[in-house]
């Protein structure tokens, strides 16, 4: 019976690759490297259907002179299998350009060989600040990075928590503690910064291996030292061990801020326990929880999504490269050519006002490649939901603190 | 004075569950003389048990000890049995420990394949609420860990030092070849003892699991601990897995506090390296005597 079908499943194959290498000469073709398997799958699956819904959107209204847009796959699985996937969409498979990558470490390896063989790399969603800063020609990051975390974590301090609590800023003792990889290391310095340059009062900075067990100790310190607010940025394990212990120790700050990560999950929420949450706020990208107003064309995408994958989105991270994605490919259809340095010119010119993408932000370039109009939102968790609270014309509720006796 | 005593119960109660962790990887390496890289991964497998058990059927994850320590226990067999025992003519015995390495990559990815790298919460049924003594504070399943911890190490001296079957284990570790002339399957033996530690996990899985959320490498955060008290104590030492278990745990409490949260694997760390420079068989090791 297996030898029967072996023969037809290699002409059956056959046929495919020989129709899909007949398509792809029309096509215009393009990059996307994302982690599609190992430990960051989930996500960098998620990351890769806002670019293929782009990708389809883009094509549906004429492509680039008419010509589709075709995203061939590379899986950046690790550092070095993201390197060898680089190379071989340019050199085997001569894309245009490479779109990526969710995971900052191989965004961070992958671009350099874009770099190197003069490829536009377009960066939709890896966070560190590194990536963009080391002087790359034709490396453009679209999405918000921890440098935008902090200076959305400062502000939610400044504008919204001291303000209910009815004190000035530099009153509240407030603590950062982080996991002590580069992630949490890089947030928690620029929260020290724009803290400082606020002239918030941060008593203490407290780092942590994110592969700890017990935070007990470092919750009792802040306890002893009667802080105020926590500015928090974690992974999942973590935030769920952080909120545990605080709750079972006893420990009731006045607001607890977190940066991104494991805090956007509504995994992390019901691990903790949703009532014990309840009330913690969260800089992150946008998440469905906002006023389309501020946000044009998220409503489209969550259908679209809803449409092509038969669910909501799992997490914010499809909408995040959806909106690179798309604003990217809008520009390669007004370039002149699609020579890297014609590519490179087109995204350079690209100019849209805050509150002119579906993330609510807008896109200019700076001279190191990165996304300056990019923030974050802030949210905070109500009723078992992440509900956008801050800036105002993206809230969809208002915030709950009030002044405790 | 508050805040040190509460710190040293912390400590106590954070030695009572490395202790639970390390008492199946010290037998395995007193009695196999085997390093397994892949205890953290049997711990994470019990844990998934737990976890679906628990959540499937609505029992309390404690009540499920007993099928999870007997799942535990033929997993462990199996692995003896199947990946272990033919490597063990092999010339160089560093082989076995290469393939618990394998082991353990192995069931990680074979976990992130059917559960997905998200945690999983094992409901906790009042393992995490808090008890009050006056201003002090410690959580139910912590009691409920350092207790276990006490008796599993009581009831394997006991089991070691007065049946025929751990008196047999006993002389294996101790000059193999000579137990093999006494007439004593060592095969056995090895395949009887490598269950009896990964049952040992089995039921530290069960109590961890309320207390922790799981996931594919939730092993990893605490078998390199585990590895540190087993050092110490002397490895193969049931009661100095213990006692090392103890000390590590207030290690980590004291110095979480009264240096930086970020310093404490540096201590613990520092611990062990002296620990082997000093005194290399651990506070409770066998000494040269031994095989």
């Amino acid at each position: 019976m297996a030898l029967r079908i072996r023969p037809a499943l290699g002409i059956v194959a056959g046929l495919a690759l020989g129709l899909l290498a007949g398509t792809a000469q029309a096509d215009v073709k393009l990059g996307a490297l994302f982690p599609f398997s190992g430990e960051l799958a989930l996500l960098g699956d998620e990351s890769w259907r806002g670019v293929e819904l782009a990708a389809e959107e883009f094509n549906a209204k004429g492509g680039i002179n008419g010509e589709k847009v075709q995203f061939l796959r590379g899986d950046a699985v690790d550092n070095n299998q993201a390197i060898a996937e680089a190379r071989r969409l340019i050199s085997v498979e001569e894309v245009k350009a490479i779109f990526g990558t969710y995971s900052s470490s191989r965004s961070q390896v992958a671009s350099q060989v874009a770099e190197l063989a003069g490829i536009p790399y377009f960066e939709l969603g890896a966070v560190s600040d590194d990536i963009t800063g080391r002087g790359f020609q034709y490396l453009f990051r679209t999405n918000p990075t921890a440098k935008a975390m902090a200076v959305r974590t400062v502000e939610l301090i400044t504008d919204v928590i001291a303000p209910r609590l009815e004190v000035e800023p530099s009153a509240l003792k407030i603590a950062i503690i982080h996991e002590d990889s580069l992630y949490g290391t890089t947030v928690a310095g620029f929260q020290n910064e724009f803290g400082a340059k606020a002239n918030l009062n941060i008593v203490e900075t407290l780092a942590y291996p994110a592969s700890t067990v017990d935070l007990s100790s470092t919750i009792l310190r802040l306890q002893q030292n009667e802080i105020d607010v926590v500015l928090q940025t974690s992974y999942q394990n973590d935030s769920v061990l952080f909120f545990r212990q605080a709750h079972e120790a006893g420990f009731k700050p006045k607001a607890v801020i977190d940066g991104g990560g494991g805090y956007s999950l509504v995994d992390t929420a019901q691990a903790v326990g949703t009532e014990i949450i309840d009330g913690a706020f969260n800089a992150d990208v946008t998440q469905y929880a906002v006023n389309p107003a501020a946000a044009p064309g998220i409503e489209d995408f969550v259908a679209a999504y809803q449409e092509k994958y038969g669910s909501a989105p799992r997490s914010g991270h499809s909408l995040l490269h959806y909106t690179g994605a798309k604003v990217l490919l809008e520009a390669l259809a007004k370039a002149e050519s699609l020579e890297p340095d014609a590519i490179v010119a087109a995204v350079k010119a690209i100019d849209i006002p805050a509150g002119g993408t579906p993330e609510g932000w807008g896109v200019k370039f700076g001279e190191d490649g990165q996304n300056e109009r990019a923030t974050m939102m802030g949210m905070q968790w109500q009723d078992g939901k992440l509900v956008t609270v801050w800036p105002p014309e993206a809230a969809v509720a208002e915030v709950r603190l009030t002044k405790s006796e | 004075m508050t805040v040190f005593w509460q710190l040293v119960l912390n400590g106590l109660m954070l030695g009572g569950l490395f202790a639970i962790i390390s008492v199946g990887l010290t037998l395995i390496f007193g009695i196999i003389r085997l390093v397994n890289f892949a205890h953290g991964e049997l711990l994470m497998v019990g844990m998934y048990a737990t976890f679906l058990l628990t959540t499937q059927l609505g029992v309390h994850p404690y009540a499920l000890a007993p099928p999870v320590v007997l799942l535990l226990f033929v997993v462990g067999v199996l692995i003896q049995r199947f990946i272990l025992q033919p490597l063990l003519e092999a010339r160089d015995h560093h082989v076995q420990i290469f393939a618990t390495v394998g082991l353990s990559t192995a069931l990680i990815n074979l976990a992130l394949l059917l559960f997905g790298a998200d945690i999983h919460s094992t409901p906790g049924y009042g393992a995490r609420t808090p008890l009050a003594f006056g201003p002090f504070r410690i959580l139910t399943g912590h009691v409920v860990m350092f207790v276990a911890g006490i008796l599993v190490v009581g009831g394997l001296h006991v089991f070691l030092q007065r049946t025929y079957l751990g008196r047999a284990i006993r002389a294996t570790a101790q000059h193999r070849h000579a137990a093999q002339l006494m007439g004593i399957d060592i095969n056995k033996i090895y395949i009887i003892t490598f269950g009896i530690g990964a049952a040992c996990v089995g039921l530290a899985a069960t109590l961890v699991a309320p207390m922790y959320p799981v996931s594919p490498t939730v092993g990893t955060y605490f078998v390199l601990t585990a590895f540190v008290v087993v050092v110490l104590g002397g490895m193969g030492s049931l009661h100095g897995a213990f006692i090392g278990a103890l000390i590590i745990g207030l290690v980590d409490s004291l110095s979480g506090y009264y240096i930086a949260p970020d310093l404490k694997e540096v201590v613990i760390f520092a611990i062990f390296l002296l620990i082997l420079l000093v005194r290399p068989t651990g506070l409770f090791g066998l000494g040269r005597g031994s095989e």
